[in-house]
């Protein structure tokens, strides 16, 4: 099968796309976390996930956070 | 707050993100008119209630609170219920059923993620007692049924978009509550900026008040792109003098904040005042009680200032919990002192801690948290603490769990041999462990081995090791044939758990207890043992689980004695105490002996419906299957004339004439015996295999029951042979062993044949009283049969068989063309017609066909 077979739990990084531009310090919150605000007024978090579990933990954190989720994606290794 | 005017909706559920005010919603909406006629049950929802007994406890405390005396725990039951089984819920849900109208509110119900909970909540949404008005507060939408609700109406949402303020809200809000003063064109920036999100517009109206150009700051904060929050929350503390700033960030760590507690954490003095000025300014603290000495920090607010503490004093982090746990430790809520122990990465803190309050944490059923914490610990930390490898150890296994328990025992043990008993407890609990294992997977000479050893261990501990010990040791001993040892074990059994208070368990093992009785062939004895676990039960109210069990194994000792009434009543009463009342055999146990008495009323069709059930609800709970179901259909095949049905069977289970033989699976060859009786062909195997049967259970000595079976057995493949003397000398036995305890069934049950027998025999030898009563009362039987078609359960619609014949009926193929076309014998088919008959009340082809068309059935 061509293109990147993942199982689900091997390690992945993955974006999420949230509403409004995020300060910087966020970053130290969620541990290795690269952020990059972008001009449509949301700002990209992008992290390496080690499985499912860590995946939902970030969610749940996001969450709380207040954050409004636009968009998830798997992005290539 | 219209929307909760009607009442109709039982169910509410206000899902939104944090800081939109669900919470002061409903407060809001409680406290108003709307409700006075409703007591209030307010459960706030943390991570330590993620285990289902937690869960359930604080929920029925919670209601409690609100209604003294609406529910009534039963400790006896309590503990004999497995904890938040259906069962148990039914019991809280009948209690509310009938109590006065009240709201229980779930406050953060999105902190709840584990499945046995959910499942629970499911249950209890899908029969929420009529008078409570459930409410569920959340941010993430709870996995539960509430389709169908939202379809019946009772179902009330309260969204994001619902609780948004409108413009009109925010001007109010803002000039109103504030007390600001802004144009309506500010007023619409902000509400539009913010999105009418309560929790920003506060932020807002905080950094305006005071401000010294609120104008600059609005159409700043319009053009900007930051988080809402991020930016209002940097604006807020921006403006706050330097020591509030730094006590707002250093106490973000905390998750409960009291004035001490500050002080501690902070190293000042003024941890009071600064909160009641938090406070008074609305700025990010909510109080926890009426009396303001115990505040949270609003959700949002402590994420943005923990985000700021880590990212400007990361290095402050650890000392800042040390100093936390410190505080907590001090004021003996050892919990929290553990949880920043571990927050502050300080593992000997923290395993020392868990060594203190371990007792304590297994007691209150702490035990999925304490588990928690001592993974997190790393092993060696582990290993140099032998009280709390101990503790490890028995956490892991009352979790099931078996991993890493041998090595925290071993080093334990080496590094305190003074830890004995303790280890004693635990490799009796690893070996009990084991043998249950083994039983499960059926290697019963592993399962002795283990049981046995747990047996050696426990005997120095509680009533409750050797009762569980000794119960496995009977089950392994039971299924190895070995009956006489295995009742004693179970006797034993039953003593220790009736004194450790375990009844309903004892009740469990009463069910293994008479079942070895009967292979011994002691009914009355078993009989005994049914009335007293049925004693046991009902001495509580609602009777304990188990009872309906009893009625059950009564009712089969009064059918193995032909008291026929007596079994239908004791059935009847197994019944009427409802399902959650029998344990998890029950299911199948029932529905076995309602199928005997089918087969006895001459039900046939409907019989072994009720076995094909019986036997999809099998559950083995770790007794041997040594009298497999569909071993029991086949003989109910074989007794209505089903011979190729039986002989399927057979062969799907592979038995043939030259298997070992053992106690296992003396059922299934005693009735594969019959089976080959059915053919002439085969009546010879038939006759070898029975005298097998019967020597290998004379030798036992101590299986009376199985031996009767045999014997019948015996007699009837003797005379299937012509060797009708020989025939008659094993029925004389058969007839002597089963006289003292009433067995008559097991003669009745073999039909036409062993009338012809019985009669033989009486010629023979007139003065056998016992083989004269049988007689009668086989031969009243078989009237009876013919006559009484009052079934337990109605039948009154045909199965697939009879439609299917029906349909052929319909058709003009004779009775031996039909037998063809299904390819079964000629006996079947005349067999399922007289019950399509009977069902349709007719008594030729035509009559049958017609009434079908008239209600539809065929077409």
């Amino acid at each position: 099968m061509p293109g990147v077979n993942h199982s689900a739990d091997s390690p992945a990084t993955y974006e999420f796309r949230v509403s409004g531009h995020l300060d910087p310090l966020w970053a130290a919150h969620f541990e290795g976390l690269m952020l990059a605000c972008d001009v449509d007024g949301t700002t990209s978090l992008r992290c390496e996930i080690v499985d499912q579990a860590a995946l939902h933990g970030v969610l749940h954190r996001l969450r709380d956070a207040g954050l409004s989720i636009v968009a998830i994606t798997q992005v290539d290794r | 707050m219209r929307r909760f005017t009607s009442d109709t909706a039982t169910v509410t559920v206000i899902a939104a993100p944090a800081g939109f005010g669900k919470t002061t919603a409903i407060a809001q909406w409680l406290a108003s008119d709307d409700h006075r006629e409703r007591a209030v049950a307010w459960l706030s929802l943390d991570a330590r209630d993620n285990d289902a007994t937690t869960f359930w406890r604080y929920l029925i405390a919670a209601i409690e609170g609100a209604l003294p005396r609406a529910v009534s725990p039963d400790e006896r039951s309590g503990r004999a219920l497995a904890p938040m089984s259906e069962a148990a819920l039914d019991v809280l849900i009948n209690q509310l059923q009938s109590g006065p109208r009240m709201t229980l509110v779930l406050d953060d119900l999105h902190v709840i993620d584990d499945t046995v909970v959910h499942a629970g909540l499911s249950y209890f949404v899908e029969h929420l007692p009529a008078p409570l008005h459930l409410v569920m507060v959340t941010r993430a939408d709870p996995p539960l049924p509430l389709a169908r609700l939202r379809v019946e109406g009772r179902l009330r949402e309260i969204r994001a978009r619902d609780l948004r303020f409108t413009e009109a809200e925010s001007a109010r809000y803002l000039t109103e509550a504030m007390g600001l003063e802004m144009s309506d064109t500010q007023i619409a920036t902000l509400d539009e900026r913010t999105e009418g999100w309560i929790a920003a517009l506060q932020l807002a109206a905080l950094t305006l008040q005071g401000h010294d150009d609120p104008a600059r700051f609005i159409s700043r904060f319009a053009g900007d792109d930051r988080y809402v929050v991020d930016y209002l929350v940097e604006e807020v503390l921006q403006h706050q003098p330097q020591p509030i700033r730094e006590f707002l960030l250093h106490t973000s760590i905390l998750g409960r904040l009291t004035g001490a507690l500050c002080d501690a954490v902070t190293g000042l003095s003024d941890g009071s005042a600064t909160l009641e000025d938090l406070d008074r300014r609305n700025l990010f603290v909510v109080p926890l009680d009426d009396r303001r000495l115990w505040y949270r920090y609003h959700h949002l607010f402590a994420e943005m200032l923990r985000a700021r503490l880590t990212a400007e004093e990361p290095e402050l982090l650890r000392e800042l919990h040390l100093r936390a746990s410190d505080w907590y430790e001090r004021n003996g809520l050892l919990e929290q002192a553990i949880e920043h122990a571990f927050g502050a990465r300080a593992f000997d803190r923290a395993a020392d801690l868990l060594e203190a309050s371990s007792t304590a944490l297994r007691q209150n059923r702490q035990e999925l948290a304490l588990l928690g914490w001592l993974e997190m610990l790393p092993p060696e930390m582990i290993s140099a603490r032998p009280s709390l490898g101990l503790t490890f150890a028995g956490t892991l296994l009352s979790a099931g769990r078996i991993d890493r328990v041998e090595q925290l025992l071993s080093d334990a043990e080496s590094a305190d041999p003074s830890t004995s008993e303790e280890v004693r407890t635990l490799h009796a609990g690893i070996a009990l462990y084991r043998a249950a294992q083994s039983m499960v997977i059926g290697d019963i000479p592993a399962t002795l081995s283990s049981a046995r050893r747990a047996v050696e261990l426990a005997s120095s501990g509680s009533d409750i090791e050797q009762g569980a010990s000794a119960g496995l040791l009977g089950l392994a001993l039971w299924a190895q044939g070995e009956l006489t040892a295995a009742a004693e074990s179970w006797t034993t059994a039953l003593e220790h758990l009736a004194a450790a208070g375990y009844i309903s368990d004892m009740i469990g093992g009463s069910l293994a207890m008479a079942d070895i009785l009967l292979a011994q062939g002691r009914l009355a004895a078993a009989a005994a043992v049914y009335r007293h676990g049925l004693d046991e039960a009902m001495r509580s109210q609602p009777p304990l689980r188990g009872a309906a069990d009893m009625h059950v194994g009564l009712s089969g000792v009064h059918y193995a004695r032909n008291e026929l009434e007596n079994a239908r009543a004791e059935l009847r009463s197994a019944e009427s105490l409802g399902e959650h009342s029998g344990l998890p055999q029950n299911r199948h146990r029932l529905r076995i002996v309602a199928a005997r008495l089918l087969l006895a009323e001459g039900a046939t069709t409907e019989a072994i419906d009720m076995l094909i059930d019986a036997e999809r609800l099998y559950v083995s709970d770790m007794f041997p299957d040594v009298r497999p179901i569909a071993a029991v259909r086949a003989r109910a095949y074989l007794a209505t004339g089903l011979y190729q049905e039986a002989r399927d069977w057979a062969r799907g289970r592979s038995l043939t004439t030259a298997d070992p033989l053992s106690y296992a699976r003396e059922y299934e060859h005693a009735t594969f015996a019959r089976v080959l009786l059915s053919d002439p062909a085969t009546v010879a195997d038939a006759v070898t295999l029975a005298s097998r049967l019967v020597e290998d259970a004379r030798d036992a000595a101590d299986r009376g029951g199985s031996l009767v079976d045999l014997l019948v057995l015996q007699a009837l493949a003797r005379s299937a042979a012509g060797d009708e003397a020989n025939a008659l000398d094993a029925l004389d036995e058969a007839v002597s062993l089963a006289e003292a305890e009433g067995d008559v069934r097991v003669f009745i049950d073999e039909g036409a044949p062993m009338l012809r027998l019985l009669a033989a025999l009486t010629k023979r030898t007139p003065t056998s009283s016992a083989a004269v009563r049988l007689l009668a009362a086989a031969t009243a039987g078989r009237a009876v049969a013919r006559v009484e078609r009052t079934s337990i359960f109605p039948a009154s619609t045909l199965t697939a068989r009879e439609l299917e014949i029906l349909r052929l009926l319909a058709s003009d193929l004779s009775g031996p063309e039909i037998s063809r076309h299904l390819t079964v014998s000629l006996n079947t088919v005349r067999t399922h017609i007289k019950n399509v008959y009977a069902k349709l009340d007719a008594n030729s082809r035509q009559a049958a066909v017609r009434r079908a068309t008239e209600l539809g059935i065929l077409h």
